[in-house]
């Protein structure tokens, strides 16, 4: 009995620093915010500022904008390009880094320094290689020169703005989701390798049945992350496209390349309507913790089958 | 056997090309950094005419009073060590507890920790500042416009990836390894302090990576706490000072960058052989 | 132990500063950084002779922050400047709780651009901006081109055509140097739209803007103006037009890549830094078929003073000072080339097109800013996809006229 009285002590002892910080800074703020979202909050002094309950009114409203619904259906696209595209590079750089290339270690650190700079950064120095260093480019090699033609500017329209969005968001990503896979590589012990060449597999046999089943635990967190911070992407979107070239959708012009997180901050501080931004947040969470559930179950579903 | 060589060589030069096609956005950072404003919106792919240039933009960074930038990046530096050393002292603890109980509520509260890591920045941004204000008002303890507050702030923000992450590897340490400490008369702390923690090095190492960077680099946060244009800035804060509502000194803020970049590669650098070694060891150990 | 001191050392925060100065400390802040170093150093010289300490915070960037997210932040964190900066009505709405009436200041006698609601003055106003069309006298010149004769679309039409046909010989990529990209809204969706809100009005007359804000849309007045920015985009160089940032749309007119340049005298210093010395005025916008000869002067925003500042009187001080002592004047025109909204000031700034925005104004040839009279979402978020649709060439002429007409009418 003492024993499990002692475990138990521990148990909350050690949990209590996490336990209160995270009640404090993130608990009480986010029911604060669920609890602004049904209400006219709006964090200024306008003359008629008291805290009024509005129901779902700015739920309501959220639904009702073309820009919402369209900030959904480009975030789903670029999220789902996103995480393809970085999880197909970061595995094949990872089976580069951990091959028999001479440089290897020189490549490991080189991929991975993208990842050091912050995201507002990334996108203005990716702005200024679209808009001005490529078109440069194509005035100086002449078989480029399409390049330079202003019609074939990539931030100059929707379809190509996204797939910028996708280049430089694995840019960024890449680095650090290919540091998970060559750990789960590194931890594929080499006798397993030894013994598959003994018994006359090949490079792709044995990939497919080695290596592949020791990435898959490391393939549920890394479709994870992806997932996540695709869906959560702010920074580039505003530094690189600033919401991007207009579209229309229903009948309405909007900014073709504006993900949900830019719409939540266009809507609190562009259009002052700090509680109706709240009320998008949590549609935002509800609907980004139903993907992650789904996500997670299936792949952890497909990590016991392999 | 040649066939093997040449495929190798084929690939060690695709993958040179790939490299320094991947690194081609710091060639463009760091020539035009050499370039006065105006040339490097209208010859942004031209070579520098003086190097020195870069000295002179950053001589005028270093020592102008506006930006402060010295004291900025003090205050970075502390910020960021001090988080640091927080989020992995408290999360590795908190995961390892977590593990070896394996009651309902330490799953339950192990979800709680992860599903958090969804949560955006956005629905909590402002109900933060108006939390944090109430409690100065109530106890007088002042979170708003200090370290500490900000410190504090990112162990609540860096814990859930944390704990997630030193809760798999913990999982794969061996039980026999404390059952044999506890019999040799180890109390529980001392089990976890003394055999537990050392050997997570190298999980500790990229937590610390992970956070590191995202903690160097943020600007939201920093900006809501610490306040823009006031006494204690971050570096990404100060940085911000160059862009103007219409007007963006390129020079400046590509140096600047630079200037903000460099330490962190530098230290990247240092520390990847120590990580490289550690997750090495780590793996060979299973 | 080093734990216990650097604990201390980063909960101790920074509220130390320089807060053994006897007096009263003020915090201003505004957005335009541009002008942040010489506003530092003012407050230094006026920390200095009055005793008191004045802070400066500049927030700026159409990106970064805003002016309006950083005061909800810092009002929600109790730390509400004690001056702060309003662009117009749909501003002040939002603090009007804790705007102060400065009827009564000193200053208010000397300026006619004060901002006022209902018969009360709460807003000091800043500086004296203008715009217009901004030519290349030297080149139009060459081209036999009378500056005067542009105050009317064919005029335009037809001095634009001539100059794309001389594109060889002036040595320009384009005839106009004009922005639509996305983080140019400001250029179509506030300046180029007041175009339609004010040209050829007398100053101050808000009949267009109350008839779109009811949604009641003057067609004729509208199609003329849809020719005006049709014309624009088909003589503007495409890659500024569509991706150009500031300063390159800046630069293009500097370079001499183009002959004009949809911008106001706010670009002075960008002039200055790329070495143009050629001759250069503003002309009048061309949006409508019978002549408009004049541009658009006004102050583009205003120092307000925060009511619940504990330090009022201080900070009414700042704002007159600025006014009527030397220092204060020297830093307004001098240090940071503003053109003074007072009358009492006779320094003039040194920028050509800043002097040709003051020649406008004393000759009484002014249109007023109304384009803040609709909310920045409103231009911001509807208009200003409408404009760029138009840019990029996914919409014609007779769509935009109907989007345009319908985003008014969603007004009512």
């Amino acid at each position: 009995m003492n024993k499990q009285r002692k475990t138990n002590l521990i148990f909350w002892l050690f949990l209590a620093p996490v336990l209160f910080t995270f009640i404090m800074v993130i608990v009480i703020p986010f029911f604060m915010g669920i609890f602004y979202s049904f209400t006219n909050w709006s964090s200024s002094a306008r003359a008629d500022s008291t805290l009024q309950f509005v129901g779902l009114a700015n739920f309501k409203n959220s639904f009702q904008d073309p820009s919402f619904i369209y900030s959904f259906i480009i975030t789903s696209l670029y999220t789902v390009l996103n995480v393809l595209f970085i999880n197909a590079v970061a595995l094949i750089l990872a089976l580069v880094v951990t091959s028999r290339l001479k440089l290897k270690n020189i490549y490991r650190v080189g991929f991975f320094i993208p990842n050091l700079i912050g995201g507002l950064v990334l996108g203005y120095i990716w702005q200024f290689i679209f808009n001005n260093a490529i078109p440069a480019l194509g005035n100086i090699i002449p078989v480029l020169d399409f390049l330079s033609n202003p019609d074939n500017l990539v931030l100059s329209k929707v379809g190509s703005s996204v797939t910028a969005l996708v280049i430089v968001g694995t840019w960024q990503y890449a680095g650090y989701i290919m540091m998970i896979y060559v750990a789960a590589i590194e931890g594929v012990p080499e006798s397993l390798f030894e013994a598959a060449t003994i018994d006359g597999a090949n490079e792709f046999q044995k990939f497919k049945n080695i290596t592949v089943p020791m990435v898959a635990q490391a393939f549920t967190i890394t479709m994870f992350l992806t997932l996540v911070q695709s869906f959560k992407q702010f920074d580039v979107n505003v530094s690189l496209t600033a919401g991007g070239p207009s579209a229309i959708f229903r009948g309405t012009p909007l900014f073709g390349t504006e993900l949900l997180s830019l719409n939540i901050y266009n809507t609190a501080f562009v259009k002052n309507m700090l509680a109706e931004g709240q009320a998008r947040a949590v549609v935002f969470f509800v609907v980004l913790v139903v993907i992650s559930v789904i996500q997670v179950s299936i792949n952890k579903k497909k990590e016991v089958e392999l | 056997m040649t066939e093997n060589k040449s495929r190798l060589v084929v690939l060690e030069a695709v993958t040179a090309i790939v490299f320094l096609l991947f690194l081609f956005p710091f060639f463009i950072l760091v020539i035009n950094s050499a370039k006065d404003a105006f040339s490097i919106t209208q010859y942004p792919m031209a070579m520098p005419e003086k190097w020195s240039l870069i000295f002179q933009n950053m001589k005028k960074i270093w020592t102008s009073e506006n930006i402060r930038y010295p004291s900025s990046f003090m205050t970075s530096t502390t910020v960021t060590v001090l988080s640091l050393i927080v989020i992995n002292t408290f999360s590795s603890q908190a995961a390892w507890v977590l593990v070896r109980n394996n009651s309902r509520i330490s799953k339950i509260i192990f979800l709680v920790f992860v599903a958090a890591m969804v949560i955006p920045f956005q629905i909590v941004m402002f109900p933060l500042l108006s939390w944090y204000r109430k409690i100065y008002v109530v106890t007088g303890i002042k979170l708003l416009r200090t370290q500490g507050g900000l410190i504090l702030s990112y162990l609540g923000f860096g814990l859930s990836l944390s704990i997630f992450m030193f809760h798999g590897f913990i999982k794969s340490i061996p039980y026999e390894l404390e059952e044999a400490a506890t019999i040799d008369g180890c109390r529980k702390d001392q089990v976890f302090y003394r055999i537990i923690f050392p050997l997570l090095t190298p999980i500790h190492a990229t937590v610390m990576i992970l956070n590191g960077i995202w903690i160097w680099n943020d600007y939201l946060l920093p900006l809501l706490i610490l306040g823009k244009g006031n006494k204690v800035q971050t570096i990404p804060l100060a940085v911000a000072n160059f862009a103007g509502a219409y007007v963006k000194q390129w020079d400046l803020i590509l140096t600047a960058i630079l200037m903000a970049i460099i330490p962190i590669i530098v230290f990247f650098l240092f520390a990847q052989k120590y990580i490289i070694k550690g997750m090495v060891a780590g793996s060979i150990k299973s | 132990m080093v734990m216990t001191a650097l604990t201390s050392l980063v909960f101790a925060g920074g509220n130390n500063e320089a807060g053994t100065s006897k007096g009263a400390t003020i915090t201003l802040m505004q957005n335009k950084p541009e002008i942040d170093g010489a506003l530092k150093d003012y407050a230094k010289i006026w920390n200095e002779k009055t005793g008191n300490t004045a802070v400066v915070k500049s927030v700026g960037g159409s990106s970064s922050i805003t002016l309006g997210q950083q005061l909800k932040a810092d009002y929600a964190a109790g730390d509400m400047p004690d001056i702060f900066i309003i662009a117009g009505i749909e501003d002040y709405k939002e603090w009007e709780g804790i705007i102060l009436d400065l009827s009564n200041e000193k200053w208010v006698k000397e300026t006619s651009v004060a901002f006022t609601k209902d018969g009360k003055v709460y807003g000091f106003p800043v500086a004296v901006e203008g715009w217009g069309m901004a030519y290349n006298a030297d080149m139009l010149s060459k081209a036999g081109i009378d500056p005067a004769s542009l105050d009317n679309y064919e005029a335009y039409r037809s001095a634009f055509e001539k100059l794309d046909s001389m594109k060889d010989k002036l040595g320009i990529d384009s005839v106009v140097s004009m922005a639509a990209g996305p983080e140019m809204g400001w250029v179509t969706a506030h300046h180029n739209f007041n175009s339609l809100l004010s040209n050829g009005l007398p100053y101050g007359d808000m009949s267009v803007v109350n008839q779109l804000l009811k949604g009641q849309v003057d067609m004729k007045r509208l199609n003329e103006y849809a020719d005006w920015v049709e014309l624009l985009f088909k003589y503007a160089d495409k890659a500024i037009l569509t991706t150009g940032n500031y300063d390159a749309q800046v630069g293009a007119f500097a370079t001499q890549k183009a002959a004009f340049l949809h911008q106001g005298n706010w670009v002075d210093p960008n002039i200055k830094a790329a070495n143009a010395t050629f001759k250069m005025a503003f002309a009048p916008h061309g949006s409508m078929h019978t002549a408009t000869d004049g541009i658009f002067v006004a102050a583009p925003s205003f120092y307000v003073i925060n009511s619940e500042s504990k330090n009022i009187e201080a900070a009414k001080q700042f704002l007159n000072d600025m006014v009527f002592t030397q220092e204060g004047q020297d830093f307004m025109v001098n240090k940071a080339g503003m053109i003074p909204a007072y009358s009492n000031v006779k320094l003039n700034p040194a920028g050509q097109l800043s002097k040709s925005v003051q020649q406008w104004a004393a000759e009484g040839k002014v249109y007023s800013w109304n384009q803040y009279n609709f909310t920045g979402d409103f231009r911001d978020l509807t208009l200003a996809p409408i404009y760029n649709q138009f840019a990029n060439g996914s919409i014609d002429k007779a769509k935009f006229i109907e989007l345009m007409k319908k985003a008014f009418e969603g007004l009512k």
